[in-house]
């Protein structure tokens, strides 16, 4: 026994060595994927078995401070083939028929669906998004076609069309690197809709809620054994807007019904500085983005994004004489019975500078009711520039309002510091063009309602704020809140105060400003027409108000682009924004009528707005017109 | 002798190769069981190896009552059973899958090349065994070679490469426990190194056309394609021993010019090998070893399989999902769950465990037929020992090599789970011879 042993004594020894190390290996490498890399395969093993039909959650809806649900969520339907049951041709091509009317496709479509489903051996979507309407005829079809599955989803739906269309924004597919730099936090599909501007842009994070989804189980063709799990969604969080229903729906039809059906209208407490109105004309209906596959299709998807009640910038026109009155007064030696003789126009030496009219005998108050240029050019003339511009300052024109929406304009400051800085020079023309709200001063309408709030509040500038609070949907917290924030205050003398309201008052009781003239209510406004070397003038209406004997708690400011006149074109707007405020009902509604083909009465400013010009005919020596 | 024999039992059958292969024959058809209970012909393949399992006992008991040694005697009329079986297949077989390696009877089916491998190892012992004090020349390796020759080309003819893969290597263990020469050893090994370089070479550059703009490349890729290029070839190699073997003598490094002749003539013998490989490959196969090579290159094609496998045993994790609750495997992710991948389904329902413990089952059953190859009472039995234990080594590498991506797939089953009558046969045969040399340790000598 011991013989055989001679020359291959440790060769099988070696073998099972050998086998034993190679078995350890083994192990390790085992250990490495069973152990270490378990997660991950799980997670893959997962994937592979299961199919998702999605879910769309409701979006967060979004509420006015009266509570009305200006963005929510309808259902919509997504009809799967789950190619299961009979499959021969003669039953697909009668189901395609039968079905191809309730979803909007030709039967060619359907069944070509139909044949790749079954072909792949998954779950189609033979139609998605369908509207309730079409789920009833397609419920009693199912009886007689199995294999066929209806799921509920949710759509955003808007049930006031346009309303405040650019402040709440609109819903749309990802496109270019959105995909690529999308929230991974978030449960997005490639066919996710999301907030593409405004508020469904800025709060898509909370307003998204998370998908439910009908998981099944799936084998390796993709064949469907049983439904895992059906897993409800989250609806997204609801947001509650300052926005006041009726003052921005008076803001918006008045708009609409403008001459020119171009402007913005905003309306501001002025105690808090809460955006009780933001509307920007021509709006748009975010529906029609979003529209049930059966339904019918938009023909056209253009809009205009641009929110011109933050991105728009005018001269403030005749709205400005309020700061030029402020200064001369805070200037002191200001007596407001001294009477200025308006001939028609004012001599500045080198030339002659037009009013609107001719107003004969003013003094300061019938001044700004009448809106008389030559009054303010005397005023300002007495005044000077630089204490024009400093007040300009205190109200902080040619800054943003700071209203938390992305691209507000800041606008323009006008005034003899800035000229400097350009290395220009200032002139006695420009004193008189700032005084009356004319030449490179710019502002927004957001901008005019604020200051409107501040002359309301007697100076206090508030950062205007639209959100009021975020309540989530799941636990009813509130997540987020809206804040007041003061960003400065206007520090002038209380008796400055009481003569510009009684200015307003009295331009409203018996001045340009009459249409906002309303019984039980203190009204105060400006009107202002800013000209317009393009084309015809804008109308601007500056106004707030509160009741009789109160302090004014609604601040409005309405601009109308090429509106022709302020108190024409802009007053009924605000009147009419006002009135909803207060709950006063409209009276007069003839007045509409009238008001078309009246001419507007406001002040049209003499001079051609474009500096250039002005300061060539200065520089000149020439009179512009009418010397 | 007296003290081997006071020191071993007196038992016929050892127990612990006798229980590990019980247990995984065992666990084989559970892990069978659950694999196919998703897929419709499930019914077919459980009542298959319902069946075959009894007969695979019949024969691990029939190998163990007969004396092993007349395999010895009778070794001629075993080759001939060899050859009659395997050219009966070519002649009267059926093809299944692109291979004429089947016999079709009306109540079952059964692969000669599977109970040949075993009988081949029988044999190809028996020869050693007579070469006695001849082992360490090179005739008995060069005989042996003829006698393999014809089996392995009437495999090929079938063809059955898988089949190949475990022999070679069994008989490669065989040869080298046998006491053949580690030198001529290492030339065969070479021979099947330069067949399988040229084979993996060309199918590379077959599925990776662009690399062939490189005009080296070119030139060598054409080599399969004309008598002309190989006579070229082979010229060249001549020519290069020549070379070398001048450059030793040169450097005063005396080296038997006959080892010249036969590394060149290995070389060539390797290239024609790998020439007519590459001839007979299919487009499947090329794949497989594509997917070796790169696995991640295409992740839906070839390497799908391991990548699904592995999934499914990662995703078991320690204890698995529990018997019959495999998503990959029941819901067919993992192809060839039931036969090559079984392990898969052994890692994804019984977890690290399972698969541990089916090694473990492995090593013992590697470790027993060592014990028992040197408890042997005669040469032939440990020799018979050393070629099975080649067989299972081979098979448990390969087969669990495949699976965690260290081996390319090639269609090898698990001996014990997989299923697959013939296999479970003659794996359960080898190791009743296994255990006939075991019962037989003391009588005889």
């Amino acid at each position: 026994m011991s013989a055989k042993r001679d020359s291959f004594n440790g060769r099988l020894r070696t073998l099972l060595t050998l086998a034993f190390i190679a078995g350890a290996v083994v192990a390790l490498r085992l250990a490495d994927i069973q152990l270490l890399r378990h997660d991950r395969y799980l997670r893959l093993a997962e994937r592979n078995r299961t199919q998702v039909l999605y879910q769309v959650a409701p979006r967060g809806r979004i509420f006015t401070s009266d509570g009305k649900a200006v963005a929510s969520n309808a259902p919509a339907f997504d009809l799967y083939y789950l190619s299961a049951g009979p499959k021969d041709d003669s039953y697909l091509r009668r189901l395609a028929q039968d079905f191809a009317p309730h979803i909007g496709l030709t039967s060619q479509e359907v069944l070509a669906r139909l044949e790749q489903s079954v072909q792949s051996g998954k779950a189609t979507a033979l139609a998605e998004n369908l509207s309730p309407r079409s789920v009833l005829p397609i419920k009693e079809l199912q009886l007689y076609y199995p294999g066929l599955y209806l799921i509920e989803e949710n759509k955003r739906i808007y049930p006031y069309d346009t309303f405040a269309s650019h402040l709440i924004g609109y819903l749309g597919s990802m496109e270019g690197d959105e995909w690529k730099n999308r929230d991974q936090s978030l449960d997005y599909r490639l066919d996710a809709k999301t907030g593409k501007n405004g508020l469904e842009k800025k709060f898509e994070k909370l307003l998204k809620g998370r998908d439910g989804g009908v998981f099944l189980e799936v084998d390796y063709r993709g064949r469907v054994h049983r439904v895992i799990e059906d897993r409800r969604w989250r609806a997204g969080d609801d947001i509650y807007l300052t926005l006041n229903f009726d003052v921005q729906r008076a803001a918006e039809e008045g708009l609409k019904n403008s001459l020119t059906g171009r402007g913005a209208a905003v309306a501001l407490d002025p105690r808090t500085g809460a955006v009780l109105a933001l509307a920007t004309a021509p709006a748009f209906d975010p529906n029609m983005f979003i529209p049930y596959s059966d339904g019918p299709q938009p023909s056209s998807k253009r809009i205009s994004e641009y929110n011109l009640a933050i991105q728009g910038v005018y001269p403030p026109a005749s709205t400005f004489k309020v700061i030029t009155s402020i200064a001369a007064i805070e200037q002191g030696d200001f007596d407001p019975n001294k009477e200025v003789y308006c001939p028609g126009y004012y001599d500045a030496g080198s030339r002659v500078f037009k009013c609107w009219g001719v107003h004969q005998h003013d003094n300061f108050f019938d001044g700004m009711a009448d809106s008389c240029d030559v009054y303010f050019y005397t005023l300002a003339a007495n005044t000077g520039a630089a204490a024009i511009e400093k007040t300009q300052r205190m109200f902080q024109f040619g800054l943003p309002t700071g209203i938390d929406l992305p691209g507000e304009k800041a606008g323009n400051l006008y005034g003899p510091t800035k000229r400097a800085r350009n290395r220009s020079y200032w002139f006695i023309g420009d004193t008189l063009n700032l005084s009356i709200g004319q030449g490179e001063l710019l502002v927004t309408p957001i901008k005019m309602a604020q200051f409107a709030a501040a002359i309301a509040s007697k100076g206090k500038i508030w950062r205007p704020y639209y959100l009021d609070r975020i309540v989530s949907n799941q636990t009813g917290r509130v997540l987020q809140r809206g804040q007041s924030q003061l960003l400065g205050t206007v520090d002038i003398k209380p008796s400055t105060w009481d003569l510009i309201y009684k200015a307003l008052k009295h331009t409203v009781d018996d001045g340009t400003a009459r249409r906002v003239k309303i019984k039980g209510l203190d009204v105060y406004g400006k009107t202002g027409t800013a000209q317009n070397p393009h084309g015809d003038d804008h109308g601007w209406f500056m106004a707030f108000a509160g009741r009789t004997g109160e302090e004014p708690s609604l601040a409005v400011a309405v601009f109308v682009e090429y509106g022709k006149g302020g108190a024409g074109a802009a007053g009924p707007i605000a009147r009419k924004m006002i009135e909803a405020y207060f709950h006063i009902p409209t009276e007069m509604p003839k007045r509409t009528a009238e008001q078309q083909n009246h001419v507007p009465d406001a002040d049209p400013a003499v001079l051609v707005s474009d500096m250039r010009q002005i300061q060539a005919a200065l520089r000149q020596g020439v009179d512009g017109e009418g010397a | 002798m007296t003290k081997y024999k006071s020191r071993l039992h007196k038992g016929l059958i050892d127990w612990f190769l006798f229980g590990a292969m019980a247990f995984l024959v065992i666990l084989g058809a559970l892990c069978i069981m659950s694999a196919v209970n998703a897929v419709d012909f499930s019914n077919a393949v459980v009542r298959t190896h319902i069946i075959a399992l009894p007969l695979g006992f019949l024969a691990f008991f029939a190998a163990w009552s007969f004396n092993y040694q007349i395999f010895d005697e009778q070794w001629k009329p075993l080759y001939g059973i060899i050859l009659a079986l395997l050219i009966g297949v070519l002649l009267f077989g059926t093809y299944q899958r692109g291979s004429k390696s089947w016999f079709v009877f009306p109540f079952f089916s059964m692969q000669p090349a599977e109970i040949c491998r075993v009988l081949t190892i029988l044999a190809a012992a028996a020869f050693l065994d007579r070469q006695g004090r001849n082992m360490r020349d090179l005739r008995t390796l060069v005989w042996l070679g003829v006698l393999i020759a014809p089996v392995f080309g009437l495999i090929m003819l079938q063809p059955d490469f898988s089949s190949i893969v475990i022999t070679f290597p069994a008989l490669l263990v065989l040869l080298y426990c046998a006491g053949v020469n580690v030198f001529y050893l290492a030339l065969v090994f070479a021979f099947a190194a330069v067949a399988g370089f040229f084979t993996v070479a060309w199918t590379f550059l077959y599925l990776h056309p662009q690399w062939l703009d490189y005009k080296l490349l070119d030139v060598f890729f054409k080599l399969s394609d004309h008598i002309l290029y190989m006579g070229v070839f082979v010229l060249l190699t001549g020519l290069a021993g020549y070379v070398a073997w001048w450059l030793f003598k040169q450097l005063r490094i005396f080296l038997p010019s006959f080892y010249f002749v036969l590394a060149t003539l290995v070389v060539a013998a390797g290239f024609f090998a790998g020439v007519f490989a590459d001839h007979q490959m299919k487009p499947y196969q090329r794949k497989r070893v594509e997917a070796f090579l790169a696995p991640q290159s295409d992740p839906q094609g070839a390497s799908y399989n391991v990548l699904q496998a592995q999934i499914a045993m990662g995703s078991g994790g320690i204890f698995g999902k529990g018997l019959f609750s495999g998503t990959q495997s029941r819901l067919g992710f993992v192809p060839e769950k039931h036969t090559d991948f079984i392990l898969a389904v052994v890692g994804e329902e019984l977890g690290l465990w399972g698969t541990l413990l089916v090694l473990g089952l492995y090593l013992v059953i590697l470790w027993r037929i060592a014990v028992v190859a040197y408890l042997a009472s005669d040469r032939y039995g440990y020799l018979v020992c050393s070629g099975i234990f080649g067989m299972f080594l081979t098979y448990m590498l390969i087969n669990f090599g495949m699976l965690i991506g260290l081996f390319p797939v090639a269609g090898i089953p698990l001996p014990f789970i997989s299923y697959g009558g013939s296999n479970l046969v003659s794996s359960m045969l080898a190791l009743g011879v296994v255990q006939s040399v075991y019962a037989r340790r003391i009588t005889s000598a």
